[in-house]
């Protein structure tokens, strides 16, 4: 039985031939190598961009060599994960197209094989798919929204209307220094003077004097944003800080010029013609048709040390349009799943205040699971009746 | 002759035995007219664990003077007399020889004299404590792996002295149990102060006193008395408690430790005499060592489950024991392999792999408690118990085929023995095992992929560690593709066997070394230099692998097929 005719599997065969799939092994072992090594110096989310999710990456030669020891320059060009999955994938369908053949032999080749596709087209489900946020959420607040910390926007709100706020956002890819945003929903321009992606705020006696002084309006101005360099590792303590200098002009006229960053929790006042706009950079917010309102964020300790037992936050659940309203409690490795969402316990504010719970989005989630026990069972077989006889046979 | 050497594996076997036995039965007891045996079994807390005094003071002085015990000119001194005194008679307690210091430097600070001792006293040290206090903090200022060498001494110095001095005030352990009031354990002095009639702590401060006044028959009936209190109240944690004191001074994986290597021994003479058609004597010799490691690896079982008793967790909870779980794991799969092959080199291996393993993990531990609590995250018995364990399965699995890789380089270039049968069921053999390790790599990979799906929602997050194991999947397909694509035959199997151990080794502990991940715990340092070692060993092992066959001593020959024995 054959699947195609002589011709079509000629010009498959180059495409079908195991060489090429150890050669994709090895050059995938030197990609997640380096994708690994990669990660002590840059971000984990920069490196799974750079690498794993790209069609080619440029390998800095200073990963392999640590940075005290010596400095290497120059890089070089690699196909990125994405090229060696799709070509993974064509390999392994053009393989099966030409030496299919239906035998009891072959089973458990066949359904591993069969597994290992459908692992492949998870990892690109979930990379084009999934999405990661994060609720912060203070002991008795109530948060109807998501934040994106690996985005910031620049929020303007009018909250002259009693019953509505009128919010207008500017995201992030528009906040660079030099850019001049206008727009008809607030009646002023902002110019950015300065975009920092990972900053750390000082106060007015630590700032050095070269720093002092860009900001000349606003509360914030007695304080100062410094660039610091970009985050790196996992840890979702360690994220990017923005913050930006922006210039508020109403016509030819300057208001001032303003600081704002992420680690400033009030919004900022601009005044323009007796109407109050409230200026803040804040993470990327999504908001949702449920809220989470923490009662309580406990943090317990194993007897007599510093040392986390336990983190947990008991949530109220409230979402009108399912008619849902109920108390649970998010912890360690069990996570509270509403509507086609998934929320962790991530981290936690300073002083035990509040909570950060982790909110997935992923519509693949369940390929992993499936994928894997497919390629399990396959490998179970296809060693299962191929290799326990042949060792049976000749080994003595 | 010939009948003594036909017994000669019943005798291991029998003395192995008696070894064991004599570990359980001398108990290192204290010759004192003074309970201490009692004294050693009470439960405390510390760290966030109960456990024996026993335990708090072999590590206590374990990290302090690197010894289990402190020699004197009049007598040795268990760990529980150096800790009793401590507590009960500061006054002498500061002038014991305790304190390790190797640093020449720290040496010269303290104006201490290294000509004819390495330990010094707490008296000694204290006489320079302004000068540590500020070095120390300099060093703490900076980065753990930008300190110089004096830098680490200097902490390392400051803080056993911090050690010293919390034992001393009984800040830690927490002394006073949960019996009269409360639900946890409470610290000794904080307590009394609190309240000085609180019953538990009181009974504790009259056997204290009792000791101090060098009253024998009051400090015997106080502790028979508390003892029996806390039988009653807290019985499982007085038991377990009892029998973690057996646990430390059996030793179970020292014991085994030595075992392999009288085994690996035992294995070496036995091919060596092979070699010099001594038949009798190589067969004697190799079933010697199969007795061996049969007992190291019973002990070792033991020791596992122990573990796992004590600790109320699955077997692999830290690097430590992941180190053991790979040797115990390597030795099951070196018996499995002699029974199929005969030649002996199964038990090599699980002796190698087994007093390999069992050393790293004895430098791992140092004086830590071994069984510390577990990071919240980690906290799931569940996990542990599949995914740790079987991706340490898979790790055990590929240093198998590795060093089953090196055994045919070494065996192959240097010595006659491998000839066609013994070459092709050698390269059989390791293929087989890395088929075994494909499968619980990937199973235990994806494993760790549905433990972070379900704690943090990310079935892959490409982590340090995730990678690591996705490196050994990837390396492990890539020599099943290579040989069923033809592109490698047996030779070529072997030397990337042998690229197994680097992978492997970088998984197990390279990753760690990065700092990167949620996986970055345990890093040490004198780490990564074995590491490197070891990574440079096996690259010149697969270089010699490389060498053409024309200079290999084995031929390879063909033999005629002899009737099975």
């Amino acid at each position: 039985m054959s699947l195609v005719n002589n011709s079509v599997k000629k010009f498959l065969k180059p495409i079908a031939s195991l060489k090429l799939t150890v050669v994709i092994f090895a050059l995938s072992i030197f990609l997640v190598f380096a994708g690994t090594l990669a990660q002590v110096n840059s971000g984990i989310w920069t490196v799974v961009d750079q690498y794993f999710r790209s069609l080619i990456v440029t390998i800095e030669l200073q990963i392999f060599v640590p940075r005290d020891l010596a400095r290497v320059p120059g890089a070089i060009w690699f196909p990125g994960g994405l090229t060696l999955g799709v070509i993974m994938l064509v390999n392994l369908i053009a393989a099966h197209t030409v030496r299919f053949k239906l035998k009891w032999k072959r089973s458990g080749m066949i359904i591993t094989h069969l597994g290992v596709i459908l692992l492949l087209a998870g990892e690109f489900v979930t990379g084009f798919a999934a999405e990661e946020g994060n609720m912060t959420i203070r002991e008795g607040q109530t948060v109807n929204f998501v934040e994106d910390i690996r985005a910031s926007e620049l929020s303007i709100v009018d909250a002259s209307d009693l019953k509505n706020d009128l919010v207008t956002v500017i995201p992030e890819r528009f906040l660079h220094a030099g850019e001049t945003i206008k727009n008809s929903l607030f009646p002023f321009t902002v110019d950015v003077v300065e975009w920092l992606p990972n900053s750390q705020i000082l106060g007015p006696m630590q700032t050095p004097p070269e720093r002092k002084g860009l900001a000349d309006t606003g509360a914030a101005s007695e304080l100062a944003a410094i660039p610091i360099p970009r985050a790196n590792g996992v840890d979702g303590a360690n994220v990017d800080a923005p913050s930006a200098y922006i210039t508020i002009h109403d016509g030819e006229t300057k208001i001032g010029t303003y600081l704002v960053s992420v680690y400033l929790d009030q919004p900022q006042a601009v005044t323009i013609n007796e109407r109050t706009y409230w200026l803040n950079l804040r993470f990327k917010r999504t908001y949702k048709p449920y809220s989470l309102h923490l009662i309580d964020f406990k943090h317990d300790l194993f007897t007599g040390t510093q040392m986390a037992r336990n983190y947990s936050s008991q949530v109220q659940l409230v979402d009108t349009n399912r008619n849902v309203d109920r108390e649970v409690l998010i912890y360690m490795n069990h996570p509270l799943r509403h509507a086609g969402e998934t929320f962790y316990q991530a981290s936690f504010l300073q002083g035990d205040a509040g909570t950060v719970l982790q909110v997935v989005k992923n519509p693949g989630w369940i390929i992993p699971y499936v994928s894997c026990s497919v390629v399990t069972l396959g490998m179970l077989i296809h060693f299962g009746i191929r290799l326990v006889p042949t060792l049976k046979r000749s080994v003595r | 002759m010939k009948k003594v050497i036909q017994y000669l594996p019943w005798i291991v076997l029998v003395l192995a035995i008696l070894s064991v036995g004599q570990k359980l039965a001398s108990p290192d007891t204290v010759d004192s007219q003074f309970n201490l045996e009692a004294f050693r079994q009470l439960p405390v807390s510390a760290s966030g664990r109960t456990k024996p005094l026993d335990t708090v003071a072999r590590n206590s002085l374990m990290s302090i003077s690197g010894r289990q015990s402190m020699r004197t000119d009049e007598k040795n001194y268990t760990a529980i007399e150096w800790y009793i005194e401590l507590i009960t008679n500061p006054k002498q307690a500061i002038q014991r020889n305790v304190f390790r210091i190797d640093h020449p430097d720290v040496l010269a600070m303290l104006k201490l004299d290294a000509e004819k001792r390495v330990r010094f006293s707490f008296e000694e040290v204290l006489t320079a404590s302004e000068e540590i206090n500020n070095q120390a903090i300099r060093a703490s200022q900076i980065k753990a792996k930008a300190r110089d060498p004096f830098q680490r001494a200097i902490l390392v110095l400051n803080d056993r002295m911090m050690l010293f001095s919390r034992l001393t005030q009984l800040e830690m352990p927490y002394l006073v149990p949960p019996i009269s009031s409360g639900e946890d354990w409470r610290p000794f002095v904080e307590t009394l102060s609190l309240n000085p009639q609180d019953p538990d702590a009181r009974a504790l401060l009259s056997i204290l006193q009792s000791y101090r006044d060098n009253d024998a028959t009051a400090f015997n009936e106080q502790i028979a008395q508390f003892t029996q209190l806390i039988d009653n109240e807290l019985g499982y944690i007085a038991k377990k408690s009892r029998y973690e004191v057996v646990f430390n001074y059996v030793q179970p994986f020292y014991t085994a430790l030595v075992l392999y290597i009288m085994a690996f021994l035992f294995g070496c003479f036995g091919l060596l005499s092979s070699q010099l058609s001594k038949k009798e004597l190589s067969k004697a010799l190799l079933s010697s060592m199969t007795m061996l490691i049969i007992v190291a690896f019973v002990i070792q079982t033991v020791g596992i489950a122990s573990r796992v008793y004590l600790q109320g967790r699955p077997p692999i909870t830290n690097l430590y024991s992941s180190a053991i779980f790979v040797g115990w794991f390597g030795a099951i799969l070196g018996l499995i392999m002699d029974r199929q092959m005969k030649i002996g080199l199964g038990g090599i291996m699980a002796s190698v792999i087994g007093f390999g393993t069992l050393i790293i993990a004895h430098n791992l531990g140092g004086s830590n408690d071994t069984m510390g609590m577990m990071q919240a995250v980690l906290d799931s018995n569940f996990w542990l118990a599949t995914h740790v364990v079987v991706v340490t399965i898979g790790y055990s699995a590929c240093f198998f085929a590795g060093f089953l890789g090196i055994a045919y380089v070494l065996l192959g270039v240097f010595t006659k023995t491998l000839d066609h049968e013994r070459g092709k069921s050698l390269t059989k053999m390791i293929y087989g095992v890395i088929c075994f390790a494909t499968l619980t790599s990937f199973v235990g990979t994806v494993l760790g992929g549905i433990w972070a799906d379900q704690s943090w929602g990310r079935f892959w997050g490409w982590d340090a560690k995730e990678n690591g194991a996705a490196l050994i999947v990837l390396m492990n397909l890539l020599i099943l593709h290579a040989r069923w694509g033809g592109m490698v035959k047996d030779r070529g199997v072997v030397v990337l066997a042998i690229s197994c151990n680097i992978i492997t080794a970088w998984s197990w502990f390279g990753t760690n070394m990065l700092g990167v991940g949620l996986h970055s715990y345990g890093f040490t340092e004198s780490a990564v230099f074995w590491i490197s070692i070891f990574v440079m060993s096996q690259l010149v092992l697969m270089g010699i692998g490389l060498l053409p066959m024309s200079i290999w001593r084995s031929k390879f020959q063909r033999v005629k097929s002899t009737p099975k024995t």
